[in-house]
């Protein structure tokens, strides 16, 4: 549990963060220039809040009334920077256990042969950073900051300096994170399908206040959020299941609840879950089911919601999860849909994008 | 006249051993001041910064007479300080080997603090930041963070201080004289040469070895540092 209120006056930029986060893992959205790093860096310890309080598990780390705040070496934060940071003077086995070494013995709950074998940084360790590729070098700094067995682990925007190859080279070993040490984390960045890929749990930022915090599902109802969203570029992220491969086709078959849906082929095992990020507007929608047609994908939803961006409707419908779907407002008058109706949402399968598996250690 | 060219008389080798020792006794003397002083000024503000910056400085800029008899005055037997010392220890650096340390230690101190506080201020904060954000306290992280990445720039600090030392004239003679074999370094013997009659060719040997001792000492520190910056994955174009 993690009380957030803090303020921070820089300039004519004014910060004014207040929220509290009880998720696993929380994703920080919002725009360039929004104050989410700022906000970070104020959780770190690295800059110092003008007033307010964070309270991380009950403690105190910063108070501005009982003039409590604690240094960053003493937070116990892990933090993972948007450059990799490590130390270039030293190789990767120093870099991971720098923090590490710090910590008295019975707390050093993650060891580096583990953290090695998660992060597949084991045959690196000899190495210096300035041998490593851009993705190496990010998974050993997320391993350095794991090794310091953080209350929190603080990501500070980590791939936005990959392409996207290196980005789905790093995002499984972020979800093995989460998923098999339990870590609570805060992820910031400004693209929607990597957060939605870890967590739906989202507060998102814009000129420096929190303008909505809980699911994003439920968030993007709220017409300030969709602007905010729409403007970022909108992802859709399904947590499919692996049914069938057909290496001859060139796709795989997932299911997602009922409706099947065929994606570009993965190295997926069968029965495995395959997350897929679809954009917003490469999504059609269609009042019927459509024969003879090159499209695979023709998921069957009801539209729950419809809201106006600009020019621009963007449609929720429930396909049994929600999907965002981005169309003019001509074409909704055009087929006369409105809230409740029954519509088709179609997409090719090439217009899916398959995260990397992450296949069971 | 070759072999009398190269071969040393008592006098002069013992110029050049004790310019070496004065030397490497500044630069080992300066060392941890230099980097604590730099560090000082690289990182921190306080009241009367630039006061302290600009005193640090004064020996580069003042004619070197000037800290000579300053240092003359307060450590002389007769200087406040000096006194104390001869009536408290039974010391006296006048006049000595180590007053002759003292002397260029003052000359020496502002160019390795101006290289150390450069190589300080150029190490990224950021990374500073990470090591404290992985649990590491400000002396840890200076230690084991910024001190290996500013090792280069400390370095030829360290190189500058001792080739400043070797050729430290005029506060030396003016602090602890020219007195053969205590305080007659390498630029005090070769001027004293210089003054007799007969001593050209003495002045010339001693003035090549001044340049071949400047000479290895400057490619001492290209190759140290060299070595410094490929630790740090740079400067690998000199392999």
């Amino acid at each position: 549990m993690i009380d957030i209120d803090l303020k921070c006056i820089q300039g004519k930029f004014e910060l004014n963060a207040k929220c509290s986060i009880d998720a696993p893992v929380l994703g920080l959205f919002g725009p360039s220039g929004a104050g989410k790093s700022t906000l970070l860096a104020m959780i770190a310890g690295l800059k110092k809040p003008t007033k307010g309080h964070l309270i991380v598990d009950g403690e105190y780390l910063f108070d501005s009334i009982r003039g409590v705040d604690l240094a960053p070496h003493k937070r116990r934060m892990g933090t993972v920077f948007q450059d990799s940071l490590l130390f270039p003077h030293l190789n990767v086995r120093d870099n991971l256990s720098y923090g590490f070494n710090l910590l008295a013995k019975k707390e050093q709950y993650l060891k580096l042969p583990k953290i090695a074998e998660l992060l597949e940084v084991g045959h690196l360790l000899a190495q210096k950073p300035h041998q490593l590729s851009g993705g190496e070098k990010q998974r050993v700094a997320l391993g350095r900051a794991l090794l310091t067995s953080p209350r929190l682990l603080l990501l500070d925007e980590p791939l936005a300096s990959l392409d996207v190859r290196l980005k789905h080279q790093i995002l499984p070993f972020l979800r093995r994170a989460k998923d098999e040490l339990k870590i609570p984390m805060i992820y910031v960045s400004h693209a929607i399908d990597e957060i939605l890929y870890l967590t739906p749990q989202i507060a998102m930022l814009d000129a420096g206040k929190i303008i909505a915090a809980g699911k994003f599902h439920e968030l993007i109802h709220d017409q300030k959020v969709m602007i905010l969203a729409q403007s970022l570029g909108l992802e859709n992220v399904l947590h499919t299941q692996l049914l069938e491969q057909h290496p001859d086709h060139g796709y795989s078959l997932t299911s997602i609840g009922t409706q099947l849906l065929a994606i570009p082929l993965t190295e997926a095992v069968i029965g495995s879950q395959v997350s897929v990020a679809i954009t917003a507007n490469n999504i059609a929608l269609s009042t019927s089911r459509i024969e003879g047609i090159s499209i695979q994908n023709q998921l069957v939803g009801k539209v729950n919601d419809i809201q106006q961006v600009g020019t621009r409707m963007l449609v929720s419908v429930d396909v049994g999860v929600q999907l965002l779907v981005e169309v003019t407002a001509k074409s909704l008058i055009d087929m006369q849909i409105g809230q409740g109706s029954t519509v088709f949402c179609l997409f090719k399968t090439q217009s899916v994008q398959p995260f990397p598996a992450i296949n069971p250690q | 006249m070759t072999v009398s060219m190269f071969s040393l008389s008592t006098a002069e080798i013992a110029a050049l051993t004790l310019s070496i020792k004065v030397a490497s006794y500044c630069t080992l003397a300066i060392c941890i001041p230099g980097i604590a002083v730099a560090w000082l000024l690289a990182k921190k503000s306080f009241i009367g910064k630039s006061l302290v910056d600009s005193f640090v400085h004064l020996p580069l800029v003042l004619p070197p007479v000037v800290p000579g008899f300053l240092l003359l005055l307060l450590l002389g037997s007769q200087g406040v300080l000096g006194k104390w010392l001869q009536q408290t220890f039974g010391i006296s650096v006048a006049f000595t080997w180590i007053g002759a340390v003292i002397a260029s230690a003052v000359m020496a101190f502002p160019l390795m603090v101006r290289s150390a506080r450069l190589a300080i201020s150029q190490v990224d904060k950021s990374l500073e930041a990470a090591a404290q954000s992985l649990g590491a306290h400000p002396l840890r992280v200076f230690l084991t963070i910024t001190l290996p990445l500013a090792l280069p720039g400390i370095v030829t600090g360290l190189v500058l201080a001792f080739s400043r030392s070797l050729g430290e004239f005029g506060a030396t003679i003016t602090f602890v004289g020219n007195i053969e074999g205590e305080t007659r370094t390498l630029p005090l013997a070769i001027y004293t040469y210089t003054q007799m009659p007969s001593g050209d060719s003495a002045a010339i040997r001693l003035a090549v070895l001044s340049m071949l001792i400047a000479l290895a000492a400057l490619m001492v520190s290209d190759w140290l540092e060299r070595k410094a910056l490929r630790r740090i994955g740079q400067g690998l174009e000199h392999d």
